[in-house]
């Protein structure tokens, strides 16, 4: 019986693994979410955890070299991809602004696409969609979510999520949780206040909001705190974990005094309630730009001896960070480059800003520059080497401002001077740079993914996709792809074979090892 | 990197490709000078009439603009996230009915990060009428505006400057007043100027890569990732190898200015910048 038991274990085991799914096509549900299989690539980051890491381990660091391009696909328009794709029931979603493709995971073959011009609103990026059940959930420049129905692409209802005339806009990808759409807003040249809202899925109803500031127009408080990236979720303590933007106005402080909460800050929500549970404040008094919306990363490991739930982010500040992920108490705190504009860490592990970096008319010589030590594009941690692993920016800017440049939006001016790109492995005790691997001149914007099997993919500042040796960052595999790389990858397996999906440009590139006959 | 070879390499750059040119020469002339502003501002009323265009074209012009350029050059056009302030864009001064404007859309300016944006003539048109009429309104707006003025850039100390130029800063190392830095604050001001002494951003690299045979080749650096070199040579020809099969030295002089980053002061900045300006 035992035995028995261990055999369908195993069977069930092995069935999950390989594909296609025996069951017909579901959408996604709450088991999906929680338990990725590994034909799929449920939500933005793979998984809840945000560590963009895989167990697939088909292509190793010893076969690595013989991959080849199994499809690509073209957009046909000038739109860089800097989406991170969905998979659900061997069907790819991805986006670019106004626009979503869905493409057979298998050819590259495109099943629909919707295309719905939008004239209002910024364009500047899209991260891509969220699904629950067979729906699909886009945000449009001018702020609203879309749910289409993921079959054809047909739109089931559209709710506004923020007025685009106020000065909003969203690009980001939604996170699922349980019946909770989460959506975040941005918007940066007004001074208007951030939240993240939760939506019903299946009616659009508005469930909750929580606000990053005040309201606009309250004295001497600040507004901003855009919450434009996907958070992670933890469902054993059920909390959302979320980061949000700089305080507006961006570059000067004068009217906004004090730490300026909940801007350039890690927040842990409720999200069946949205009410805030802890938070730390990566970015006290932010005059730079450095939104702290970088992805908080959950890892369950030992911390100096003790097992620990933790939090990990790189921030586009230039520190890293280890908060205790049950109550945001710091662990550690240390930057990862260069880093010029505080004056130290405090007793709980915030980055103390130093006034004399504010920008000012004569200018002030800053690092990292405003797109700061990293951004957007995903960190990986990678399980089996204990590594956290961000496509670094080093750099050196000049920030200006002055009273004529008033103290609504922008309020400044600001010039990157020089930077690099540079894949570091952090090691997340001590915060030590294990290895390093230099991607070229001004960087990269290509995100990282690391697997079991011990390989790193991602992309340097020149259009070349890398996979790398996890223990080491030496070069295992290289492809140049034509164009800037601005997305993260992702990796899957159907029909037993193992996929490692990455744009660059306006085109989805899938690599595989060859296909035996 | 010797900034007069810089330009004399640019020039040849411009001969090369006239887009590359255009990305070039308006990457260091993104503020006017004080003379072009006393001519297209202050005496206003001795210059041509700036050219007005039709409200509902501008109008068209503004919706696309918020739409494809706000997030990088501000709502506005006075600059934002990562580009430039257009109002003051010699470029954009320079234009006429989208003969300079119309190629950096649709091109984009790869270099610096801008993309391509591909734009029917209507609407190139609509977005030069914007562009062009928001630099008409910040010209004649009184009061301060944002950017960077040339006068905000004088709070220095020229002795102190010249001492930093010739000790601690190591710029005598490889400048000098009276060589290739002689008359440089006549042909670049203000932040330009300063741009281009924290880091010449243009500067060409040069290579030379010694072949298995041991014949070595001498050129501009082009090219260069983990797995490629390329360099023009001589002649002016292109070549590239894989940095596997050959042994390659790039000589980098302006890497002497990163090094600098991390020990300026900003009164270091700021002095040196003061030095700078008196070298007419």
């Amino acid at each position: 019986m035992k035995f028995l038991n261990l055999f369908l274990s195993a069977v069930c085991a092995l069935l999950a693994l390989s594909s296609p799914r025996l069951l017909p096509a579901q959408g996604v549900d709450e088991q999906m979410l929680l338990h990725p299989p590994a034909d799929s690539w449920p939500e933005y980051h793979g998984d809840y955890s945000g560590r963009r890491h895989s167990k697939l381990s088909q292509i190793t660091p010893q076969n690595v070299k013989n991959l080849t391009l199994a499809w690509a696909f073209q957009t046909d328009q000038p739109a860089a991809i800097k989406s991170s794709p969905l998979l659900v029931d061997g069907i790819l979603y991805f986006t670019v602004p106004d626009n979503i493709w869905a493409v057979d995971a298998r050819s590259g073959h495109q099943i629909w696409h919707y295309n719905a011009p939008t004239t209002q609103g910024d364009h500047i990026g899209h991260r891509g969609v969220a699904m629950y059940k067979g729906y699909l959930f886009f945000l449009t420049p001018d702020a609203y979510l879309v749910s289409l129905n993921a079959k054809d692409g047909t739109v089931r209802w559209k709710v506004q999520v923020a007025d685009v005339t106020q000065g909003y806009w969203t690009t980001m990808a939604p996170l699922v949780v349980k019946n909770h759409v989460l959506a975040g807003v941005s918007g940066d040249l007004d001074n208007i206040t951030g939240y993240i809202r939760s939506i019903d899925p299946e009616t659009g109803a508005t469930q909750w909001q929580w606000n990053t500031t005040p309201p606009a127009g309250t004295p001497n408080q600040a507004t901003g705190g855009m919450t434009w990236m996907t958070g992670t979720y933890d469902p054993d303590l059920n909390l959302v974990y979320w980061g949000t933007g700089n305080p507006t106005p961006v570059l000067t402080g004068s009217t906004r005094p004090g730490d300026n909460l909940y801007t350039g800050t890690i927040v842990a929500l409720n999200p069946d309630t949205g009410k805030l549970v802890w938070f730390f404040q990566v970015s006290p008094h932010d005059t730079h730009d450095w939104d702290a919306v970088e992805i908080p990363v959950l890892v369950d490991a030992t911390f100096h001896g003790e097992p620990k739930k933790m939090l990990m982010q790189a921030s586009r500040n230039g520190y890293f960070f280890v908060l205790d992920r049950t109550n945001g108490k710091n662990l550690l705190t240390v930057p990862y480059g260069p880093v010029n504009w505080s004056l130290g860490v405090d007793k709980q592990g915030h980055p103390i800003p130093n006034p004399a970096k504010e920008p000012a008319p004569d200018g002030r010589l800053i690092a990292p520059d405003e797109g700061g030590l990293t951004n957007f594009r995903s960190p990986s941690f990678d399980t089996k080497n204990g590594l956290f692993i961000v496509d670094a920016h080093p750099s050196w800017s000049i920030y200006f401002a002055k009273p004529a440049d008033g103290a609504y939006g922008w309020a400044g001016a600001d010039y990157d001077v020089w930077g690099k790109g540079v894949i570091e492995a952090i090691d997340y005790q001590t915060g030590k740079i294990r290895w390093s691997h230099e991607l070229g001149p001004e960087g990269s914007g290509a995100g990282v993914l690391t697997t079991d099997s011990g390989l790193t993919f991602t992309g340097d500042a020149l259009g070349n996709f890398l996979a790398l040796d996890s223990s080491n960052g030496k070069t295992l595999w290289h492809a140049g792809s034509g164009s800037h790389i601005l997305s993260s990858p992702i990796t899957y397996q159907l029909d037993d074979r193992q996929f490692v999906l990455t744009s660059s440009g306006g085109v989805m590139f899938a690599f595989a090892l060859p296909e035996t006959q | 990197m010797n900034i007069l070879r810089s330009t004399l390499q640019r020039t040849a750059l411009l001969v090369l490709s006239s887009l590359l040119s255009l990305g070039h020469s308006a990457a260091q002339t993104q503020t006017p000078t004080p003379k072009a502003q006393a001519e297209v501002g202050v005496k206003q009323d001795v210059a041509p009439m700036p050219k007005s265009y039709p409200p509902d074209l501008v109008q068209k012009g503004k919706a696309l603009f918020r739409q494809d350029c706000s997030f990088c050059h501000g709502r506005d056009a006075t600059g934002g996230e990562s580009g430039p302030d257009l109002t003051r864009s010699k470029l954009v001064t320079a234009d006429v009915d989208g003969n300079n404007i119309g190629p950096v859309v649709r091109n984009g300016r790869p270099d610096k990060g801008m993309p391509r944006f591909d734009r029917s003539d209507d609407q190139i048109a609509s977005l030069v009428a914007f562009i062009h009429t928001q630099q008409n309104n910040a010209l004649t707006k009184k009061g301060g505006r944002k950017g960077v003025d040339v006068s905000d850039l004088q709070t220095g100390n020229v002795e102190a400057g010249k001492q930093f130029f010739n000790g601690a800063g190591g710029c005598a190392t490889c400048h000098s007043p009276t060589g290739d830095l002689s008359g440089i604050a006549s042909r670049h001001q203000g932040l330009e100027l300063e741009e281009r002494m924290l880091y010449p951003k243009h500067a060409k690299s040069r290579v030379t890569v010694t072949l298995s045979s041991g014949q070595m080749i001498a050129g501009t650096l082009e090219y260069l990732d983990e797995f490629t070199v390329g360099l023009v040579d001589s002649s002016g020809s292109y070549r590239s190898w894989r940095t596997r099969d050959v042994r390659y030295k790039v000589e980098a002089p302006e890497n002497a200015h990163v090094e600098l980053f991390s020990k300026y002061t900003d009164d270091d900045v700021h002095n040196l910048m003061a030095y700078l300006q008196t070298l007419r």
